[in-house]
C-alpha cells in the first residue's frame, strides 16, 4: 500500500488543480480518476460546448456578412469534422493536464477509487486493484446529468450532455428539456446547424438564475434565430417509434401539446457523485457533501470540493475550492470567498455576471443604484455589427461599492473580468468612473455606467 | 558659523514688523523652509522661514516687538554653537532697533540650559512635528537621522512609508466616513491590505461610531496669529466705533438680467465670468463717488474725505479672511472690475496677496449672498467708517404697480461710524445705491 500525503480522488477541474498545488505546497500527492483527466468540464462540458458555440458563431457570422457584401456560396458544414476537431482540442488539453501532473510528480491512478473511513483509497484499475492511503483525503467526485422521472423515458433513447458530443448525424429537430444554461447554449450549437429546436421550460423564462433583463434579451435572440421556446411547460410522458420521438408537454395552465422530434437532451441540472463516498458516514446537506468555510467535511482530514458539495456548479469554482481546500489541510487557514464568482453563458450574444443580480439586492433589502447601457449606442458595437446586449452595474448607494454587474453581448464573458477585479480589489464606482477605457471597445460601456452612476455621464 | 535671521521685507511700503509669535523654542532644530516666526505688517500676517537648517540658538526679542526690516531677530547654527559676540551685544545698545518689551537677552541662559532640560524631551523639527501630527504619528517611534537623534521630516515621511497602511478603496471610503482609524487594523488581504470584512469584524462599525460620539476630543489651539490679529482688529472697531446698521430691500432683476447679458460679453473680452459681487461693487463705487461724506475715515483729529474710491472685499480664507482692495473702483468698467476681484480673490485663497494689495482702502464690502444669508450687522474694517453687509438674491412675490410679482429680492446692510457719519447722509447712500442697483443703467451716466 503506498501511502500518500494527500489523496485526491477525481480529476476534474476541482481535483487536479487541487492535486497539483498540493505537490507545489511540498505534499507527496496522489490523483484517482475513473475516465478521462479534465473531467466533465473538458470531457463533456466547457470546452466541447464553446468548440462547437465557435462553431455557430461562424456560421452565423457567414451569414450576417451577407448583408455586408460578403457573399459566400453554398455554405456547408460537416458534423464529423467539426466533432473531430472538437476532439482535438480535448485531446490537446487533456495531455496538457496529464504533462503537469507527470511535471509535478503526482500519481494519477487511472481507475475507480472508493474511499474508504479509515483513510484508504481502493483503486480498481482493470482487473486489479490497489491500495493507497492519504493523510488527508480531498474529494473532488463531481456530478452527473440529472435524469427526471418522465413516464416512458426507459424506453426511449434520449441524450444528455455526456452522449450529445457523440452523435453522428446532425438531428433535422430537437427537444432541449430545461432552459438553463446548458440548455440554451446547445440551442445555440443546434440551430445553427439548422436543426429545428424547441426548448421546454418548467419556469416562466429562461435562465432563471439570472438577470431578468439578460434573459429577454436573449429569449428574444433565440426566436429570431428560429428556435421555439416554450416556458411554463412541463414534460409529462416521452414515447418513441420508428425513431422519432414524440414528448407530450402541458402548461402550468393544464394546456396539452404534443412534440414529435428527432432527438430529446435533457438539461435540468446535474445530480452530485457520491458513489465513492458510500462507505462515510459524512453530514450531508441535500444530496449534496457539507462543508465548511475550510472546505472540511463532517470527517477528520477528509475535504470536498467542487460539484459534489452544490453551490454554483462550474468549472472555475471547483478550481478555486480546490486551491483553499489545499491551503486548508494542515489547519484552518483561509475561508472560501465566493463573493467574485463570474458566471457565463457562451451563447451568441454572451451573457456573464459577476457579484450579486438585482433580485438578490432586492432579497436582500440592499439599498443600490443601476445604470443599463446598451451596446446599440457603443462605436465599437456598431463596427462589429454586434449592437444587440447591455451592461447594467448595480452600486452601493453609500459607498458607490460595485455590488454586481450584468453583461449581454459579444465577448461579454471576457470582459466581466474587469468587473470582477474591482469587486475583488473593493474599487468603487468613482475608480470605475475615472478609469480610462481603450477607444473604440465594448468596455467603454461600463465606463459610461460608472460615469452615469455618480451624475457625469459623457455619452448617456 | 550662526545664520542671522533678519526681519523680511515683505512689501515695498513695509517698514517695521511686529513679532507676533515665535513658532520655535530656543535650541530646538528647524529645517530650511520651516515657519521660525510669525510676523504682522500693518495689514497682514506672515511667516519669517528658515533659510538653512541647524539650531535656533538665540532670539533678539520677545513677542509683541516692533522690528525694522532687515534687523537681525535670531540665530540660527549648530548644536551647542554660541553667537559671537553675543555678550557685547546684550550690554552695548549701539545698534537696538526699536523694542519696546525687549527682555530679550535674558533668554542667554537658555542656550547652555536647554541640553539637560531635554533630557526626556523628544528632539524634533517643526516640520517634523507637524507632519506627525497631522498623521497622528507617535514621534516616540520614529528613530532620528539628525545629530543626537533628532527627528526630520524625511524621517517621518519615511515612517509613513515605512508603515503605510494598504487598505481598498472601498475600505478606506467606509473607514473615513466612520471616523475609524484603521492604523491598527489588521488587514486579510494580500501583505495585510485591509479590506472592507477586516472592518466589519475587527471593529464593529457601529461599536467604533458610539466610542466617538461618547468621546469627542476637544481640540485646543493656540489663540494666536492671524486669529488675534483679526480678533483684536474686530474688537477694537467694534468698541471704538459706534455701529449703526441700516438695511435695505433691493428688486435686483434688473442687476440680474444686466449680468445675464453682460457675462458673454466680458468672458469674451478677458475671459472672466461676470459675478454679482462685481455688480455691486461696481454700483457701491459709483454710489460713493456721488457721496464723499461715506467714503471717509477718522485718523487722530481729523476727518478724512479720502479722494479715490478704493472697495475692499472680504475674502474668506483659511483660518480667516482678508480684505484685497480694487483701487478706484469707481473709474474701472465691469469688465476690469470682473478681473480685478476675480483674480484677487484667487491670490488671497492661495495667500499670495501683497500687502500693497490690502491698503488704502476707504471702504469695504463683505458679501455673504453664497450663503442662506438675508442680512447682518458687519463690522467696519478700521479706519474706514462704512462697510456693506450684501445678503442672498432670492425670487420673491413683491407687489409692483398694484400688482403681485415675482422680484428677484436683495438685502444691503450699511453699517456706518457714528462718530463721523450721521443717519442721514447714510441712508441717502444706501438710497442711492439701491437705486442704482434697481436701474444699473445710471451706471454709464
Amino acid at each position: 500500500m503506498t501511502a500518500y500525503d494527500v489523496v485526491v480522488v477525481g480529476g476534474g477541474p476541482g481535483g487536479y488543480v487541487a492535486a497539483l498545488r498540493a505537490a507545489k505546497n511540498g505534499k507527496k500527492t496522489a490523483l484517482v480518476e475513473a475516465d478521462y483527466l479534465g473531467g466533465t468540464c473538458l470531457n463533456r462540458g466547457c470546452i466541447p460546448s464553446k468548440t462547437l458555440l465557435k462553431h455557430a458563431e461562424i456560421i452565423e457570422g457567414i451569414e450576417k456578412a451577407k448583408n455586408w457584401g460578403i457573399k459566400t456560396e453554398n455554405l456547408s458544414f460537416s458534423l464529423k469534422e467539426m466533432f473531430a476537431r472538437k476532439d482535438q482540442v480535448i485531446a490537446a488539453l487533456r495531455s496538457g493536464i496529464e504533462h503537469l501532473l507527470n511535471a509535478g510528480k503526482i500519481d494519477v491512478y487511472n481507475g475507480f477509487g472508493t474511499i474508504h473511513d479509515d483513510k484508504r483509497v481502493t483503486v480498481v484499475i482493470g482487473n486489479e486493484s490497489y491500495q493507497i492511503s492519504g493523510e488527508k483525503i480531498i474529494i473532488a467526485t463531481g456530478s452527473q446529468p440529472a435524469v427526471p422521472p418522465i413516464n416512458g423515458l426507459n424506453s426511449v433513447n434520449y441524450h444528455t450532455t455526456d452522449t450529445i458530443f457523440d452523435i453522428t448525424e446532425i438531428p433535422q429537430s430537437i427537444v432541449i428539456v430545461g432552459g438553463g444554461v446548458i440548455g440554451v447554449e446547445f440551442a445555440n450549437i443546434f440551430t445553427s446547424l439548422k436543426t429545428e429546436v424547441t426548448i421546454v421550460e418548467l419556469g416562466d423564462r429562461i435562465i432563471p438564475t439570472e438577470d431578468e433583463d439578460a434573459s429577454q434579451v436573449l429569449l428574444k435572440n433565440l426566436k429570431k434565430k428560429g428556435v421555439k421556446v416554450l416556458t411554463n411547460y412541463q414534460v409529462s410522458s416521452i414515447e418513441e417509434s420508428n425513431s422519432k420521438k414524440t414528448l407530450m408537454i402541458t402548461s402550468d395552465k393544464g394546456k396539452a401539446e404534443c412534440l414529435t422530434v428527432d432527438e430529446i437532451l435533457l438539461a435540468v441540472g446535474r445530480k452530485p457523485n457520491v458513489s465513492a463516498i458510500s462507505e462515510l458516514d459524512l453530514k450531508m446537506t441535500g444530496r449534496h457533501v457539507a462543508v465548511n468555510d475550510y472546505l472540511e467535511t463532517s470527517k477528520k482530514d477528509y475535504f470536498a470540493v467542487g460539484d459534489v458539495i452544490g453551490g454554483l456548479q462550474l468549472a472555475h469554482v471547483a478550481s478555486a475550492e480546490g486551491l483553499t481546500a489545499v491551503e486548508n489541510l494542515d489547519g484552518n487557514k483561509e475561508k472560501m470567498n465566493y463573493k467574485v464568482m463570474p458566471r457565463c453563458i457562451y451563447t451568441n450574444p454572451q451573457v456573464a455576471s459577476v457579484g450579486m443580480s438585482e433580485a438578490e439586492l432586492k432579497e436582500k433589502g440592499i439599498k443600490y443604484r443601476v445604470n443599463k447601457y446598451n451596446f446599440s449606442g457603443n462605436g465599437k458595437a456598431l463596427a462589429a455589427g454586434e449592437t444587440e446586449g447591455f451592461s447594467k452595474v448595480m452600486i452601493d448607494e453609500k459607498y458607490g461599492e460595485i455590488l454586481g454587474v450584468v453583461m449581454v453581448g459579444a465577448h461579454v464573458t471576457e470582459m466581466i473580468s474587469q468587473s470582477s477585479a474591482y469587486l475583488y480589489l473593493e474599487g468603487t464606482v468613482d475608480e470605475f468612473a475615472k478609469m480610462v477605457q481603450p477607444h473604440p471597445s465594448l468596455s467603454e460601456v461600463l465606463m459610461e455606467s460608472a460615469n452615469t452612476l455618480i451624475g457625469k455621464g459623457i455619452h448617456s | 558659523m550662526a545664520t542671522e535671521v533678519v526681519m523680511p521685507k515683505l512689501g515695498a511700503t513695509m517698514e517695521e514688523g511686529t513679532i507676533i509669535s515665535w513658532l520655535v523654542q530656543v535650541g530646538e532644530v528647524v529645517e530650511e523652509g520651516d515657519a521660525i516666526a510669525e510676523v504682522q505688517t500693518d495689514k497682514i500676517v506672515l511667516e519669517i522661514e528658515a533659510e538653512t537648517t541647524g539650531v535656533l540658538l538665540k532670539t533678539l526679542y520677545d513677542e509683541g516687538s516692533i522690528v525694522k526690516v532687515q534687523e537681525v531677530v535670531a540665530y540660527l547654527g549648530d548644536e551647542g554653537e554660541r553667537v559671537e559676540g553675543l555678550e557685547n551685544q546684550s550690554s552695548g545698545a549701539e545698534s537696538e532697533p526699536i523694542v519696546e518689551q525687549n527682555k530679550t537677552f535674558a533668554k542667554v541662559a537658555d542656550v547652555l540650559e536647554a541640553p539637560a532640560e531635554r533630557g526626556n524631551k523628544i528632539r524634533r523639527t517643526p516640520a517634523a512635528r507637524k507632519l506627525a501630527e497631522e498623521n497622528q504619528i507617535d514621534l516616540r517611534k520614529i528613530t532620528g537621522t539628525r545629530p543626537l537623534g533628532c527627528i526630520q521630516k524625511i524621517d517621518v515621511v519615511n515612517f509613513l512609508a515605512e508603515n503605510a497602511k494598504k487598505i481598498t478603496p472601498l475600505a478606506k471610503k467606509i473607514a473615513d466616513d466612520h471616523g475609524i482609524d484603521y492604523k491598527n487594523i489588521a488587514g486579510s488581504g494580500l501583505n495585510g491590505k485591509i479590506v472592507k470584512a477586516d472592518l466589519d469584524s475587527s471593529n464593529s462599525i457601529n461599536e467604533k461610531v458610539e466610542i466617538q460620539k461618547s468621546t469627542p476630543s476637544e481640540k485646543r489651539i493656540p489663540f494666536k496669529g492671524i486669529r488675534k490679529v483679526i480678533a483684536d482688529r474686530m474688537s477694537q472697531s467694534a468698541f471704538t466705533a459706534p455701529h449703526v446698521t441700516l438695511t435695505s430691500q433691493v428688486d435686483m432683476t434688473n442687476s440680474v438680467r444686466l449680468r445675464e447679458e453682460l457675462l458673454p460679453v466680458i468672458e469674451k473680452v478677458n475671459g472672466y465670468r461676470l459675478s454679482y459681487n462685481e455688480v455691486i461693487l461696481k454700483a457701491t463705487a459709483h454710489a460713493l463717488q456721488n457721496h464723499p461724506d461715506i467714503n471717509v475715515s477718522l485718523e487722530k483729529d481729523e476727518i478724512v474725505y479720502r479722494s479715490n474710491v478704493n472697495v475692499g472685499m472680504a475674502v474668506a480664507v483659511p483660518n480667516g479672511l482678508v480684505v484685497p482692495v480694487i483701487k478706484n473702483a469707481d473709474k474701472l468698467g465691469l469688465a476690469a472690475i470682473t478681473e480685478e476681484c476675480k483674480s484677487m480673490g484667487k491670490l488671497a485663497r492661495d495667500g499670495k496677496l501683497l500687502p500693497e494689495q490690502m491698503q488704502n482702502g476707504t471702504f469695504t464690502i463683505s458679501n455673504l449672498g453664497m450663503y442662506a444669508v438675508d442680512g447682518f450687522t458687519p463690522i467696519i474694517n478700521q479706519p474706514e467708517s462704512a462697510i456693506l453687509g450684501v445678503g442672498r438674491i432670492q425670487e420673491k412675490p413683491v407687489a409692483v404697480n398694484g400688482e403681485l410679482a415675482i422680484r428677484s429680492m436683495m438685502t444691503l446692510s450699511l453699517s456706518f461710524d457714528h462718530r463721523i457719519i450721521d443717519g442721514a447722509p447714510a441712508a441717502a447712500f444706501l438710497t442711492e445705491l439701491k437705486e442704482t442697483l434697481e436701474n444699473p443703467f445710471r451706471l454709464i451716466i
